[in-house]
C-alpha cells in the first residue's frame, strides 16, 4: 500500500455539523500520521468541518465484503460475518 | 476473475448498477475508466502551473489569495484523481513523474501561457466552466461510485473558480478602455480554444464505450452546447463579441468560424481566414503540444529527484 516518497494511504472521514454522521469523504497519501493530518485538512477544505479524522487504510477491517479497497485486510481464514 | 461479460455489465449499468471496486469491472470498463481519469487528473494538474504563472499578475494581496486558493484546489483535485487511478492499479508515481511532458493528456489550452490578469480570469470563466460542464456531467451520470463521491468536492470548488472568473470579467468589462480591449483579446483566442477542447464532433466520433458504461452522460457536441449556452449569453451581457450565436430555428448555438481551424500559438490567434482544417491536423497540433508544455510539467516536478534521493 506504499506509494512514492514512502507514503501510505489514509482514509479521510469528516462530520459537517454536530448531530450529523461521520462520512467517508476521501483519501490521501502521506508518510506518517502527522503529515496525514495536515494533508487531509489542507486537501479537504471545501467545508468548515466540525470533526475530521484519518485512518490508515491498513487499519480498516472489512466485516461483510471481501472486495474493494480494504479487501487486503480481511483476517486470514475468515469468511464473512 | 470478472463476474460479468461486457454486455452483461453494460446491461446492469443501464439498469442503474453502481460499481464500487475494480473486481467488478470488465477489461473494457476498466480501460475506459482509466482513460477518463487520466485525462481528468492531468487536466487538473496542468491547470495548476498555468494558473500559478498567471497569478504573478494578480493586482493585490486579496487577488493573490484567491488566485492561489484556486491553484491549491486544482492540485487537490489532481491528487484525488491520481489516487482513484492508483486504486485501479495504475501507478501515480509513473503517471506524474515517469512520463515525458508531451505524454500528458490535458487539453491543448493548458499548454498556453496566461500572460496577464485578464487572461487568468477569462481562463477561470471559460476553462473552469468547461471543467464544470464535463465533470458535472460525470458526477450526475457516472457508474463508478468512488468517482461520484470524489466529485462532490470538485464540483463545489469549480463553481467558486467560475464565479471568480465571472466577477472579474464583469469588473474589467465595466471599466471600458484598455481593460475591455484586453478582455476582448482574451475572448478572441480563448473562446475557440475551449470549443476545441470538447473534441471531435459526434458525427466523426468513434464509439468509445464511455456512454455505454455510463462513465459520462452527454456527447461531445451536447457538452459543447451546454458550455456555449452559458458562455455566449455571459459575453453578450458584458458587451464582448464571440464568434457564435443562438439559432432560433435549429434551437442551438452555431459557430461563426471554420471549425476546426489552425492556431498560431505565438500570436495567440486563430487563423479563421485559412479556413477549415481536418481533425487529423488538430490531433497533430495537440500531440506536438503547446509552447508551455515542458515548462509547466517541469514546474510541478523539478525537485522530486533531489528530495527523493535525500530521503532514500
Ligand atoms: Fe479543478
Ligand atoms: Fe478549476
Amino acid at each position: 500500500m506504499r506509494t512514492g516518497l514512502g507514503e501510505d494511504v489514509y482514509e479521510v472521514f469528516a462530520r459537517k455539523n454536530r448531530g450529523e454522521p461521520l462520512r467517508h469523504i476521501g483519501y490521501i497519501d502521506a508518510p506518517g500520521d502527522e503529515l496525514a493530518r495536515v494533508y487531509a485538512w489542507k486537501t479537504y477544505d471545501e467545508e468548515n468541518w466540525f470533526e475530521m479524522c484519518v485512518v490508515p487504510r491498513g487499519a480498516v477491517i472489512p466485516v461483510n465484503r471481501v472486495e474493494g479497497p480494504w479487501a487486503g485486510n480481511v483476517p486470514e481464514g475468515t469468511h464473512g460475518p | 476473475m470478472t463476474p460479468y461479460t461486457e454486455d452483461e455489465l453494460k446491461k446492469k449499468i443501464r439498469g442503474g448498477y453502481i460499481l464500487e471496486s475494480p473486481e467488478e469491472m470488465t477489461p473494457g470498463y476498466r480501460r475506459a475508466l482509466i482513460v477518463q481519469l487520466t485525462v481528468q487528473a492531468d487536466t487538473e494538474l496542468m491547470s495548476a502551473p498555468a494558473y500559478w504563472f498567471a497569478a504573478r499578475h494578480a493586482p493585490s494581496t486579496n487577488t493573490q489569495v484567491s488566485a492561489h486558493a484556486i491553484i491549491q484546489d486544482e492540485l487537490a483535485h489532481a491528487n484525488i484523481a491520481y489516487r482513484l487511478l492508483e486504486d485501479l492499479g495504475v501507478s501515480k508515481e509513473q503517471l506524474v513523474y515517469g512520463r515525458e511532458p508531451h505524454e500528458f493528456k490535458h487539453p491543448y489550452g493548458f499548454d498556453q501561457p496566461l500572460d496577464n490578469w485578464a487572461e487568468l480570469v477569462v481562463a477561470n470563466g471559460f476553462f473552469d466552466r468547461a471543467g464544470i460542464c464535463l465533470l458535472g456531467d460525470v458526477h450526475r451520470n457516472t457508474s463508478y461510485g468512488p468517482l461520484k463521491r470524489a466529485l462532490v468536492k470538485v464540483d463545489m470548488e469549480e463553481t467558486f473558480h467560475l464565479r471568480h472568473g465571472e466577477v472579474w470579467m464583469r469588473r474589467l468589462a465595466r471599466a471600458g478602455g484598455a481593460a475591455t480591449e484586453l478582455l476582448q483579446r482574451c475572448v478572441d483566442w480563448m473562446f475557440p480554444m475551449t470549443i476545441e477542447w470538447f473534441g471531435l464532433p459526434d458525427d466523426l466520433k468513434h464509439h468509445s464505450g464511455q456512454l455505454d458504461y455510463k462513465l459520462k452522460g452527454l456527447t461531445n457536441d451536447e457538452l459543447r452546447q451546454v458550455w456555449m449556452s452559458s458562455t455566449v449569453p455571459l459575453c453578450e451581457s458584458l458587451g464582448l463579441s464571440v464568434p457564435a450565436h443562438y439559432d432560433e430555428d435549429g434551437d442551438e448555438y452555431v459557430l461563426e468560424y471554420p471549425f476546426p481551424c489552425e492556431y498560431d500559438p505565438d500570436a495567440k490567434r486563430w487563423l479563421f481566414e485559412d479556413g477549415e482544417i481536418t481533425w487529423q491536423a488538430v490531433f497533430e497540433r495537440w500531440k506536438g503540444r503547446g509552447p508551455m508544455n515542458e515548462i509547466y510539467v517541469d514546474s510541478v516536478r523539478r525537485s522530486r529527484g533531489s528530495v527523493t534521493s535525500w530521503l532514500n
